[in-house]
């Protein structure tokens, strides 16, 4: 477990730019406390999936600060930082979350497949992977006969439910949601959002929501637009 | 789970998921490799089967003609004597201090498409084959009255007969001889084991029988008015003028040359000795340019299965970008990635090189009996021999390599596109 004291992300003087590009990220300050749940928005080309690459470890910053987990990523070799990330990140995309060719419960116990400590948190909440995938599928309103469909027939809303138990299998100290509602019917956003909010505090998960949907921050403990921390303006926004 | 079984559980199911191409892939696989595998079988095999009928033999001859003919018309029954060698001359040889034994050949007459072979009872006692085999009989003995004969074992088996029964020989080679010598009938008076060597598709008859169903014959026709029945021809003397070819066992190795030169220069008649091994060696000299041709024809038609096996793993790989990026956000290492689709490309190979095998051994089961009787060609069928599990080896390594680049390519789109594909 993720000590409760220590930060999940603290982030000072970061900078980063895509090769040949400008530099798309300078952020001064960023920090995010343990079990916090922050929404972050910013016009589209801001940066923010950027940041997210960086704060999930698969991309490096070019110079500054950035730990996660009390690890620092900027110091870390590449497969330090992919262990940190299958350990302790869980990820939830706009759309296409899912691998086609695996049942719903394979894509959600599959994050315990690259992490022995996932996979130990999650055999202490549940007797098997399965068992654990099946109970959050559950918390997240998937019912039981839905796991035996092929993925690709699952809507939309029901695909980022289950995306959202992948990410959450394990008690990962943090969870990166980037954009996980904009495919979704404005009705369902809410919907989805105070589920996966109280996923997370019971599992004492992190949460970095982002959206450009701004109704939607009063769920969250803080709100951080991208463009008032990051130094550089968005290169198409 | 450790994350090694993982990759491959998602390389099946990814496959599995895309079952038509890879099926098809597959198959293309397992047919280049059965080719490949085929093709080499049949030349080994064909080799150690000839090698093996004439093993116990040190010297074969005939009258003057090619060595290969020579060669293959008296041990393989394939093609046709040019001329005879008169009993003088057998004799005279035959009875060389160096001689160990000699087996008279006879050839010429057919019984419903197997060749007929004259010889005596020296051919049960002295041939050998396959190293250091005697003949044995299945039923029944060797021939001893002038209408017995013995069967080999696919004649008996193939037509039926048992012993005791009375068949018809005919004149010439073909299946469908129309001079038979019906007035006067053999009588089957033993079956041989099974060889796995052209005299199981033999009719062996004393040469005398050879010498009694020509008694009224002259000139490769029936004399006009001069039949004689078989009661009245034994009452001749059978003793035969010519023979086809003879084989000789030498009592040492040692004279096989000298005797070999001492016949090819015979003042006699024209006569020609051959050493078995030695023609075989010509024989295979002589094809070996077809099979270098089969074989580089075979090995394209690998590279070919390669191919379209490579372009079905590059095809798939722009719409799977987004699978390695979500791989990678779940924890998936980039050498994951490349074990992923190397796996893949070892999953497509293996299945293939399997299946490559069972069909080539599969079909050599079933076409053994058509190459035994259409050419005389003896499969054995059998597991793969050391040079074909090279080959397959030599396939399995391939493809893996092949594999490496769309592999090494997704492993690179990974890296490049962190968790963001823009799709
Ligand atoms: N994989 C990538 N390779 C190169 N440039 C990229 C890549 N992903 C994003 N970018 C660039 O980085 C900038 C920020 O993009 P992104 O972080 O996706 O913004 P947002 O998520 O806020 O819409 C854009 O100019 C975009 O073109
Ligand atoms: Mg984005």
């Amino acid at each position: 477990m993720v000590s409760a004291e220590r930060a999940t992300v603290e982030a000072s003087n970061l900078v980063f730019a895509w090769p040949g590009q400008e530099t798309v990220l300078n952020i001064d300050e960023l920090a995010v406390a343990a079990g916090e749940r922050v929404f972050l928005s910013g016009p589209s080309g801001s940066g923010k999936s950027t940041l997210l690459g960086l704060i999930g470890g698969v991309l490096t910053p070019r110079s500054g600060t950035l730990e996660v987990l009390g690890q620092p990523l900027h110091e870390l070799r590449a497969s330090d930082r992919d262990r940190l990330r299958a350990d302790e990140i869980g990820f939830i995309f706009q759309q296409f979350n899912l691998l086609p060719f695996l049942d719903v419960v394979t894509n959600v116990s599959l994050a315990c497949r690259f992490s022995d400590r996932r996979r130990d948190r999650a055999l202490a909440q549940s007797s098997s992977e399965e068992a654990e995938a099946t109970r959050l599928l559950h918390h997240l309103g998937i019912d039981s006969e839905l796991l035996m469909r092929p993925v690709t027939q699952l809507s939309i809303g029901q695909q980022q439910r289950v995306a959202a138990a992948r990410a959450l299998i394990g008690s990962p100290g943090l969870l990166i949601a980037d954009e996980p509602t904009s495919a979704l019917d404005s009705g369902l956003r809410a919907q989805f959002i105070e589920l996966l909010v109280a996923e997370c505090e019971s599992a004492g998960t992190a949460l970095l929501f982002v959206s450009h949907d701004l109704s939607l921050r009063t769920q969250f403990d803080r709100s951080i637009r991208l463009t008032d921390i990051n130094r550089t303006k968005g290169t198409d926004g | 789970m450790g994350s090694a079984a993982t990759v491959l559980m998602l390389a099946r199911e990814s496959l599995a998921n895309r079952r038509a191409t890879a099926i098809l892939t597959i198959l293309s696989i397992a047919i280049s490799s059965a080719l490949l595998l085929g093709v080499e079988r049949i030349r080994t095999e064909t080799r150690s089967g000839f090698m093996s009928t004439v093993s116990g033999t040190d010297l074969i001859v005939g009258a003057r003609s090619g060595d290969i003919n020579l060669l293959l018309y008296s041990v393989f029954r394939i093609g046709s004597p040019t001329n005879n060698i008169t009993w003088q001359s057998y004799q005279e040889i035959a009875g060389q201090p160096v001689v160990d034994w000699s087996i008279p050949i006879s050839l010429g007459d057919s019984h419903r498409g197997f060749r007929v072979m004259g010889t005596n009872t020296d051919y049960f006692r002295y041939y050998r084959y396959k190293r250091s085999r005697m003949l044995t009989f299945a039923e029944g003995q060797a021939f001893e009255a002038v209408f017995d004969t013995v069967l080999g074992a696919d004649v008996a088996e193939e037509l039926g007969y048992r012993l005791g029964e009375q068949i018809v020989i005919a004149h010439g080679a073909g299946a469908t001889s129309f001079i038979q010598h019906d007035d006067k009938p053999f009588t089957v008076v033993g079956i041989l084991d099974r060889t796995g060597t052209p005299i199981d598709r033999t009719v062996h008859v004393g040469l005398e029988g050879i010498e009694a169903i020509h008694a009224d014959w002259n000139e490769g026709g029936r004399a006009p008015g001069q039949s004689l029945s078989a009661e009245e021809v034994l009452e001749l003397d059978l003793q035969p003028e010519a023979i086809t070819a003879f084989l000789l066992g030498l009592k040492s190795r040692v004279a096989t040359f000298g005797l070999q030169r001492k016949i090819n220069e015979y003042p006699q008649e024209p006569l020609m000795a051959i050493i078995p091994g030695v023609t075989l060696q010509q024989l295979w000299q002589l094809i070996r340019g077809v099979e270098v041709a089969l074989l580089a024809i075979s090995l394209c038609v690998v590279i070919a299965g390669l191919i379209g096996m490579l372009s079905a793993i590059l095809t798939s790989l722009g719409e799977r970008r987004r699978e390695m990026a979500i791989l990678r956000a779940i924890g998936a290492r980039p050498w994951h990635i490349l074990a992923l689709m190397t796996s893949e490309g070892a999953l497509l190979a293996v299945i293939g090189v399997s299946l490559g095998i069972a069909l080539v051994t599969g079909l050599s089961f079933l076409t053994a009996g058509w190459l035994k009787q259409r050419f005389g060609i003896f499969l054995p069928v059998q597991w793969p021999g050391p040079i074909e599990w090279l080959f397959a080896g030599l396939v399995l390594a391939a493809a893996l390599l092949v594999s490496l680049w769309p592999a090494w390519r997704a492993y690179r789109n990974a890296l490049a596109d962190g968790l963001s594909v823009r799709i």
